[in-house]
This record gives C-alpha cells, structure tokens and sequence, in this order.
C-alpha cells in the first residue's frame, strides 16, 4: 500500500512535548529491548535509532489498547492481538504515567468523542450548537450519532 | 520508514463511521492522467482504491500539514492537497461535480488531527464557560478536569503536545477565491523542521513565534475567515452552476 512517505518523515520531525529514550521491545518472539527515540505526533508513535533523522517506523494510535506493565514499564496492544504488543521502558514512574495518559489521549476517536460530548452539553447549557458559527455543523465527522442532529437540518446555506 | 499498514487498514474496517466516501479522479504526476479511485475519508486518513468492494487498499495519504486548496486551472472542479515543505508532494484531484467537489473540499479542510485538537480545545472552553454560567459548581474555574482514564464523558483536556503540533503547522485550508486575489493567512509561521531539535522538548510558550497569541481566540477567527470564504465559494458556485445550465458537459477528461 503506498503511503506518503516523505510527508510522514516531515511529520515525524514537528515538535512533540512528547519525545524521549525509552527501551522499545516488538512483538515478535525472541525481539529484544532497543534503545530508541520514541516521539508521539498527532495520532503517530513514531520511533527512531538514537541520532538517526528518518524514523524507522510509526505506529497508529487507533484503536489500540495502553497498559502499564510495571512501575516502569508500558506496553500498546495493537488489533487485540498478543502478537501485536509493543513493550516500552521508561526511566521513571512519573514518565510512564505521563506517557500512558498522553498515548490514551493521542487518538483522534477519543478527541472526537470529546468533541461530540462538548457540542452535546454545550447545546444542552445555551440551546445553542457551538459548530453552527464555524460553518461545520454538517460535517459527518461531528455527528453525534448515526447521522442524528442537534438542530433540524438548515438547508438554506446550501 | 514502516508504516505498520495493517494498523491502519484495521482502523478503517472497525466499527467508527467512515467520514466521506466516493469516486475521486486522482492525477497520477508522471504522466498528467487522471485515474478514478474510490476514496474512504476516516479520520486524518484519506485511503484509496481502485473500487468500493476491493479488499486491496492502492495507498492512502495522511493528512497533516497540509493545505486544501481548489485549483483553478486545469481540470474541471479540481482541488488539491499541498503539502508544504522541501521536496514534499501535491494531490491532485477531481470530482464528478460542482456538488462533489464542495463536499469533499470542506471535508478534507476539517480532517486533520490538529484541526480537530484546536477545536476540542475550543470548545472545552466554550463549555467551562457555559457551565459556571448556569451556577454549576462542578468544576474548578478556568481549569479541565483531568482523566486518566478514557471515559470521554468526562470532558478531559487535551495533552499540550496537540496545540505545539497545531502551532508547527501552516493553519490549513487555504482556498483561493476567483475574485479576490488574496491568499488565506498562515496563523503560525511554520518552524523550519531541520532547524527544530528531533528529540528535544518542545520549546516553552514564551518562545513560539507569536508570543502572547491565543490559539483559541484566533481559531474563532480563523474559522469566520474560512466560513466567509466557504460561503463566497458557494455562492459563486452557485452563479456559474445557473448560468452553465443549458451548457452541454464537457468531457472531464481530455483524452486527445
């Protein structure tokens, strides 16, 4: 599958709060601990050789599942499936919670689900629906459920 | 670099809705031929393939940093995604329709993670608001409720690393209108990505280019600038739409 690949190295180099050495493990029998540069951008876990400025790969944070495996220690579980589980070691417990909570948080579901819950309760609080004065009310991508609306449809802008 | 593809071919099959779908024609560079594809639009992930019921994914093209614009020249409601940067790449593409192209033009301005970032946080701030106006006592003034967990119906802020990605890049759609030759601002200044430290911190607040700027107030401003020129695209395409009624089509694809 093609992909736009210089595009994503491009990204792999924007600035991230969240970047730093932690021994990676894949999940293959017999893949040992690695050091590597692990940097969180958007809704990508990418993950260089120490000094190295392309990544070697990025892993999509969607529907995986974080897990703390031990005061240090995290892993992701990819498709639900064991063989798909990336350990990760930190150098701190303060790190490993900070990249547990940013890792859960990173995925575009759970921001649109905050989306939706925040348009949701705004509209409940004021009567108002926040998107209307942003044009994007519409956008299927904001719905808050199968396609069910806040407001009736407004077909006069159309 | 390895794209584990499996992951994100896996996240398109699962169970969140599908953001856009349809026939796009896709310009192939090399030699200027338009191909059409069926494209998914599922999140910041544009996929496509040859059609609907193909298990065989052709590629797919992530969408941050970069800028949707309609093309002018060329062919018949074509638009483009412009990626912006040294040796990075342009898309192009063409709809069936005026209709079409609109659609997919708005969806694909609203598709990038950090675009949705900015605006969680937005309304993150819209909705404390709305709370301490109806006397509720739930929340701490001017601040989020913090959640490790990932029950989103607590209203959770967002890690800072989403608004430092938002601020690297261009501010997104730019959509040049036919009668104003003026292009859609850039917000942030993009940081040069050789310049900026690969596995350093993100710089402190204080020094991002415009200091004292607030993401959330601009954003406001950003999106009554992109709503005006939706709104003028519209309109405009509306008047020629009337106009080329009784106009036979042309073919959209110059074969000769």
């Amino acid at each position: 599958m093609r992909f736009n690949e210089k595009e994503m190295v491009s990204l792999s180099r924007q600035p991230s709060e969240m970047a730093a050495e932690l021994g990676m493990r894949g999940p293959k029998k017999g893949d040992v601990v690695k050091k590597r540069l692990v940097k969180l951008v958007v809704n990508f876990l990418f993950y260089f050789r120490t000094d190295e400025e392309e990544p070697i790969g990025a892993l999509l944070l969607e529907q995986c599942r974080v897990e703390r495996e031990d005061t240090q220690a995290f892993s992701i579980v990819f498709l639900d499936e064991a063989e798909r589980k990336y350990l990760f070691e930190c150098n701190s417990e303060e790190q490993c919670g900070e990249w547990v909570d940013s890792i859960i948080k990173a995925s575009y579901e759970f921001m649109r689900k905050n989306l939706i819950f925040y348009r949701t309760e705004i509209h409940r609080l004021t009567g108002k629906d926040p998107l209307e004065q942003y044009g994007i009310s519409d956008e299927t991508r904001f719905q808050v459920n199968n396609g069910l609306q806040l407001m009736p449809r407004d077909t006069s802008s159309l | 670099m390895k794209l584990h593809e499996k992951l994100l071919t896996h996240y398109l099959s699962c169970t969140s809705p599908v953001d856009k779908q349809g026939y796009l024609y896709k310009k192939k560079e090399r030699n200027a031929t338009y191909h059409r594809r069926w494209f998914v639009l599922k999140a910041n992930l544009l996929f496509y393939q040859e059609r609907p019921a193909d298990r065989h994914l052709l590629g797919v093209i992530v969408l941050e940093g970069c800028a949707v614009r309609r093309s002018e020249s060329g062919a018949q409601f074509a638009f483009s995604l412009v990626f912006e940067g040294p040796g990075l790449k342009t898309y192009r593409f063409a709809a069936g329709d005026g209709q079409a192209q609109e659609s997919w033009v708005k969806a694909l301005l609203s598709a990038s993670y950090c675009y949705l970032s900015l605006l969680v946080r937005d309304l993150g701030r819209q909705y404390e608001e709305a709370k301490q106006q109806q006397g509720s006592g739930e929340s701490c003034h001017g601040s989020f409720i913090q959640q490790t967990t990932t029950n989103f119906f607590f209203p959770v802020q967002g890690p800072t690393a989403e608004v430092r990605e938002g601020r690297s890049f261009s501010a997104g759609p730019s959509i040049p209108n036919r009668v104003v030759t003026k292009k859609s601002p850039k917000l942030w200044p993009r940081r040069n990505a050789h310049v900026t430290p690969l596995n350093g911190p993100a710089p402190s607040y204080g020094e991002w280019p415009l200091v004292g700027f607030d993401p959330l107030e601009d954003f406001s401003k950003l999106h009554d600038h992109y709503g005006q020129e939706v709104k003028k695209a519209r309109e405009e395409w509306l008047r020629s739409r009337r106009a080329e009624e009784a106009h036979v089509d042309e073919d959209l694809i110059d074969l000769g």
